[in-house]
């Protein structure tokens, strides 16, 4: 057994070593879930950082110097976060790491690039707390604590709210943490909540629940939910009966959900970082190059991926790389917060976040999220 | 590539062959008494849960952490241990499997455990010497055990469950001893295993862990010590090994898997096959 034991860990040195850098080349960690059930948001991560990495070194890249993107797939497992992580800061090298997938995921690899003075940049991870790991991490995902109040704000303006009644599910963090940022939000806009049902994930009936919430009428129904089980409970309801809209987070705002529900999603109010019908200049660019490079619609995900590769490179052009690795590191994550950028999900800035426990923490996306509705089958913008 | 680096890099991959060994052990405790119990990641769950609340929300020492984290999950095997084991084969796997299930609900809905936010910002405390002093002990107790009275009774009851009990074997009581010593186990393994991977949900201790588990004793052979630590060793390696293959490495994974349990129904470490093997090359070399 020992004699497999040696070789095994052999052979794991001797993968690393197989990749040669050449000179002027900026490596950067890539590490997302690439396979498993995370994997849905994992690839379209995947594909917007390798659209950007093209277009940035096609024109030149950082000064001469290209951008190579260190791919690795974590699975959406936390161990596995945690050997990527190690891996791409101990043996790739790399200046910086981009990821991984799920909140989870970086609640376990972030300490590791807090120890080693590397910077973690989450894209996805919206659940509060993950800045509080340290001064090293990043992420431009705004969280549903950012996302909520405008959507609830815009959605009372348009309504005229007073009741709502709320379904969530209770056994998922990101359901779970969206509801929780819901109730807060409706209790600081003094709306009253009549009625609130619990699912699990993978439920496929929610008649029950839909049948307790009609009975109390409330003016709109609050959906902290995943677009899987959310397209469902919008059909049962329109089967049921209930005519009033529906309010999402973040979950909702993907094209499946219209795809699924079709016209039982008609007057869903959703908030959501980016915006496909954005006209701005850099959004439709990035979705008619998405197109031609992958041959399908991106999403919010590939979006947010595609944008913090242009924010990490507006930093590298700010600071002169001198090859020391630990300082060269040190420096960008020094010029990190200070950079503002106007890609395919709007204007970005950082926000410090609070002290934790008296110490101070990472930063995260100071970003107005858009509201939309559901208007003939399409996302369009709540004005 | 020097020590220190490779260290860096590995230590995380090291440490879960260890741990991912003990829980092995803690599941071959229980097989080796002929009981095919699937409680294990829920007990794993259990001491992981208990030894991160007791660092992370009450500061005490990680000594004493893994203690309570070892203690708790063993005395709720004890306690489910009496009216669960009156059931055998397939009939104790689906009760543990609800057991487990039971963990997984009770860890989503309690305050102190977080809910489904889990735990995060365990304090980083595990360190190797830890995990091999845990995994000597354990080997330890299973090689004490293994050559004593109890474990004879153990193998009795494994091979015939009546004759043990008429030969008077307390069969009662030595089946709830290897199923609350399985339990200590896995809590220490979990107790560990939280303060290397910093944070804990729920969802970490569900079925597929069970299985998991299970698939590390059956693939490296339940003959002895030796098997469940190869088995978790291997299921821990194979998919940084396979790293090279990118998407089809689960893929790999799995075929590895189908292979072994065709050509080696016994595990890898099989003795009569090795002693086998070590015959036919002796009359090889005799003709």
């Amino acid at each position: 057994m020992r004699t497999f034991l040696t070789s095994a860990l052999l052979a794991l040195s001797g993968f690393c070593c197989l990749s040669v850098a050449s000179a002027g080349d900026i490596r950067i960690g890539l590490a997302e879930a690439l396979t498993g059930p995370a994997s849905q948001y994992g690839v379209p991560i995947r594909n917007g950082f390798l659209l950007a990495q093209e277009e940035l070194n096609a024109k030149g890249g950082i000064n001469g110097n290209r951008i190579v993107l260190v791919e690795e797939d974590e699975r959406g497992k936390k161990e596995e976060a945690i050997n990527v992580y190690k891996k791409l800061i101990y043996q790739d090298k790399v200046l910086m790491i981009f990821g991984p997938t799920l909140s989870n995921s970086m609640f376990a690899a972030g300490p590791i690039a807090e120890a080693a003075h590397v910077v973690a940049f989450g894209t996805s991870n919206t659940a509060s707390g993950i800045t509080d790991i340290g001064p090293y991490v990043f992420r431009s995902s705004p969280m549903e604590a950012d996302v909520v109040p405008v959507t609830l704000k815009a959605a009372i303006k348009r309504l005229g709210l007073h009741k709502v009644g709320i379904i969530y599910g209770n056994d998922d963090a990101f359901t779970k943490s969206g509801y929780d940022v819901f109730r807060q939000a409706l209790e600081a806009q003094h709306i009253r909540v009549v009625d609130t049902e619990t699912y699990s994930k993978g439920d496929v009936d929610f008649k029950a629940q839909l049948t307790k919430l009609k009975a109390e009428a409330p003016d709109a129904i609050v959906c902290p939910c995943l677009a899987e089980e959310g397209a469902n409970i919008l059909i049962q309801a329109r089967a049921l009966g209930i005519t009033v809209p529906f309010i999402g987070g973040n979950g909702f705002n993907t094209p499946k959900l219209l795809e699924n529900a079709k016209t039982a999603a008609e007057g869903t109010i959703v908030g959501s970082p980016w915006f496909d019908g954005n006209p701005s200049p850099e959004n439709q660019r990035f979705i008619a190059a998405y197109r031609k490079k992958f041959g399908s619609d991106p999403n919010q995900f590939s979006a947010q991926g595609y944008d913090a590769l242009f924010i990490v490179a507006e930093a590298l052009r700010k600071i002169h790389l001198t090859g020391q690795l630990a300082q060269d590191r040190q420096a960008l994550r020094d010029a990190l917060p200070a950079i503002q950028y106007a890609g395919a999900t709007g204007r970005f800035a950082f926000r410090p976040a609070p002290l934790h426990n008296g110490k101070p923490g990472g930063y995260d996306a100071d970003q107005t999220p858009f509201v939309y509705i559901v208007k003939n089958g399409k996302f369009a913008l709540l004005k | 590539m020097d020590w220190s680096s490779w260290w860096d890099t590995y230590s995380t991959l090291v440490l879960s062959i260890g741990v991912y060994g003990m829980l092995a052990l803690s599941i071959y405790l229980t097989l080796s008494c002929g009981l095919l119990s699937l409680a294990n990641a829920a007990f794993m769950g259990i001491g992981a849960y208990m030894s991160a609340i007791a660092t992370l929300q009450f500061e005490w020492p990680f000594a004493f952490a893994l203690f309570l984290g070892t203690v708790l999950p063993a005395a709720v095997a004890f306690l489910i241990g009496i009216p669960v084991l009156r059931l055998s084969g397939v009939y104790l796997a689906m009760a543990t499997l609800g057991f487990g299930e039971v963990v997984r609900v009770v860890l989503l809905n309690l305050d102190i455990t977080g809910g489904p936010l889990g735990l995060n910002g365990i304090p980083p405390l595990t360190t190797w010497w830890h995990v091999v002093l845990a995994l000597a002990l354990t080997v330890a107790l299973l090689q004490a055990l293994r050559r004593s009275r109890i474990g004879r009774a153990f193998e009795a009851i494994r091979e015939d469950e009546t004759a043990a009990r008429l030969m008077g074997i307390a069969t009662d009581r030595i089946k709830l001893l290897a199923f609350v010593l399985g339990a200590a186990i896995a809590g220490l393994a979990g107790g560990l295993n939280a303060h290397y991977t910093f944070t804990l949900s729920p969802g970490n201790f569900g079925f597929e862990s069970a299985v998991d588990i299970l698939t590390m004793a059956v693939l490296g052979g339940i003959q002895g010590v030796a098997g469940p630590l190869l088995g978790g060793a291997i299921l821990t390696l194979l998919p940084e090994l396979l790293r090279g293959l990118q998407e089809f490495r689960m893929a790999a994974n799995g075929l590895i898997l189908i292979a072994v349990v065709l050509f080696m129904p016994q595990g890898l470490w099989d003795p009569a096959r090795f002693r086998r093997w070590r015959r036919s090359r002796g009359t090889r070399a005799e003709a």
